[in-house]
């Protein structure tokens, strides 16, 4: 519906709202171009990222090796897209199974209230009651490192955050007269929390996850540079970072490169992820 | 004739942690005979909707009995709930807010016929039907709630309402949040299908003015009590409480 009376503040709303669809697809664009790389690394790394050659190793990057080549001889570009691969690929892994979990243990909690309530919120409670990052190197050390470790050891620090959005989402949900009108239309509870109640609370848990990927993947490569993530030879870029770390001043490209890889992706997601949000904030759009 | 509906000393107690004891609806009774219409009227905080929402059974019971048919529906839950809203169906106050944001007033009118197994494509052609009959046209079905006015949106209200064919409609003030005209307008909507339909009616209001030509029987509540009973004539002429005497010189 279009009003004929265009207050300034309503124009100005609408050149924001714009601005930000602009800035939307771009960024849109900037992550598919990256997840494009991601999916395709194996294909077009030119070298095999784990060939060694000895005779060539630690060269300064070249046109023939774009980053150097690392001690092994082996061709750091081939390696850094690799290594990217595997470290987006597990942090989209890794926020994809917190979003789920922790959505599902908030809404469920929220819903139905009661012991069920009380017992997750504590165990959710214990998972926060420790500074994050330790309890995860904790868990991962007991484990025994290894990526699968380190993936299940970020997500037991970080669904609880995700439990308690869908939990005071679902709450003021519930107490909604539309939830009462589908209560009276006979449904029953699991269908109208898949049919009205998730769809209504899910909106600022995608925000949250969106913004989550960029700190996951530096938590994720973080426990991969302290030896608890992917192992040698997997190429992981904290892993990478974390092998060349002895070489900063004498071969400073087998640490940059991968550095800046993490930077660029971490800095892609989050510039989504905030974008996503002020695309989804009321105060940007105007329901009418 | 049997009742429709029986209310024995209905009493919610809301009793949170740290605050005192509320009782916001104590002790009361009263029954719905089948084709009636029986007037809630009272001030706001009297617990009109709280008792509504008790009846509906949308909040929980804390003393007395509910019957619907002769059957006790006080404590039932699952199936046997599901079983009494084929019965019993409510209209509520703010129309837009008693829709989903996310879901066509199409989708809300079927979605107690779609809970009954009935298919999509009959469905769709019911809700179709039902708004025609609430004075609505078909390309509602794909509108939004905030695509409608609050006007057409109570329409939709109750058709969806109505979809399942109750025997009790619980009007919570639905014509409290729309201007004067469109609320003459709802009234007469919910009269025509009273009578078509022979659908018992429970019409909560605070206006006594509006519940008087539309309600066969009248109740007065004040502070969770009932304070007066009776047809709205006798009630009006021969007001027992001071409560009701000043509701009745506020509207004259
Ligand atoms: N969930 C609740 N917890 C505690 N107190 C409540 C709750 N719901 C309602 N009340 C109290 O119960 C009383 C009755 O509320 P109710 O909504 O039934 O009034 P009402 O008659 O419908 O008023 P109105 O005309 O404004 O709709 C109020 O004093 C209210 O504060
Ligand atoms: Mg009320």
């Amino acid at each position: 519906m279009r009003e004929d009376k265009k207050t300034p503040s309503v124009r100005k709303l609408r050149v924001r709202k714009s601005h930000i669809k602009t800035r939307l697809v771009l960024f849109l664009l900037l992550t598919a171009a990256l997840m494009l790389t991601v999916i395709f690394a194996q294909q077009i790394c030119p070298y095999d990222p784990n060939a060694q050659d000895t005779s060539i190793s630690l060269q300064p990057p070249s046109l023939e090796h774009l980053a150097g080549t690392d001690r092994f001889g082996r061709d750091m570009f081939s390696r850094i897209l690799v290594g990217l691969q595997t470290s987006v690929l597990s942090t989209l892994c890794l926020v994809v199974i917190i979003t789920v979990a922790g959505t599902a243990a908030g809404i469920l909690c929220g819903y139905y209230g009661g012991i069920l309530d009380s017992v997750v919120m504590r165990i959710s409670d214990v998972c926060l009651a420790f500074p994050g990052l330790v309890f995860a190197l904790a868990i991962a050390s007991l484990l025994g490192g290894g990526l699968h470790n380190a993936v299940f050891a970020l997500a037991v620090i970080s669904w609880p955050k995700y439990a308690r959005i869908a939990r005071s989402q679902t709450l003021s949900v519930k107490n909604t007269d539309y939830i009462s009108a589908a209560r009276l239309a006979g449904g029953n509870s699991i269908q109208i929390i898949i049919r009205h109640v998730l769809p209504n609370s899910i909106g600022p848990i995608l925000v949250t996850s969106m913004l989550d990927i960029g700190t996951m993947l530096m938590e994720l490569a973080g426990l991969s540079f302290l030896g608890l993530g992917a192992q040698p030879p997997t190429a992981e870029l904290g892993n990478m970072m974390s092998g060349g770390r002895s070489m900063l001043q004498t071969y400073p490209w087998v640490i940059i490169g991968p550095g800046i890889a993490i930077f660029a992706a971490v800095v892609i997601f989050n510039l989504l992820g905030d974008t996503f949000r002020d695309y989804l904030d009321p105060r940007n759009s105007r329901r009418n | 004739m049997e009742p429709i509906l029986t209310a024995d000393n209905l009493t919610k107690i809301f009793d949170e942690k740290g605050k005192e004891k509320f009782t916001a609806v104590d002790h009361i009774s009263f029954q719905l005979y089948p084709g009636e219409t029986l007037g809630i009227v009272g001030e706001s905080g009297s617990g009109k909707s709280t008792l509504a929402k008790m009846i509906s059974r949308l909040t929980d019971i804390t003393e007395g009995n509910l019957f619907l048919c002769g059957k006790e529906i006080t404590r039932v839950k699952g199936k046997a709930l599901r079983r009494a809203y084929e019965d019993i169906q409510m209209v509520f106050q703010s129309p837009a807010a008693s829709f989903d944001p996310r879901r066509t007033l199409g989708d809300g009118i079927g979605e107690s016929l779609r809970n009954h197994g009935v298919s999509k494509v009959n469905v769709q052609k019911e809700a179709v039907r039902l708004l025609k009959e609430c004075g609505l046209s078909p390309e509602f079905a794909d509108r939004y709630p905030h695509e409608v006015s609050g006007g057409q949106c109570q329409r939709a209200a109750i058709a969806r309402a109505l979809a399942i064919r109750p025997k009790i409609l619980i009007c919570d003030e639905a014509t409290s949040a729309l201007d004067v005209t469109v609320q003459q307008q709802i009234m007469e909507l919910l009269g025509r299908m009273r009578e078509e339909r022979e659908i018992a009616c429970i019409f909560i209001c605070h206006n006594l003015g509006l519940v008087q030509s539309f309600c066969d029987r009248l109740l007065v509540m004040y502070e969770g009590k009932i304070v007066e009973e009776g047809t709205p004539d006798e009630v009006i002429k021969n007001p027992r409480s001071d409560y009701t005497k000043e509701l009745i010189e506020a509207v004259l």
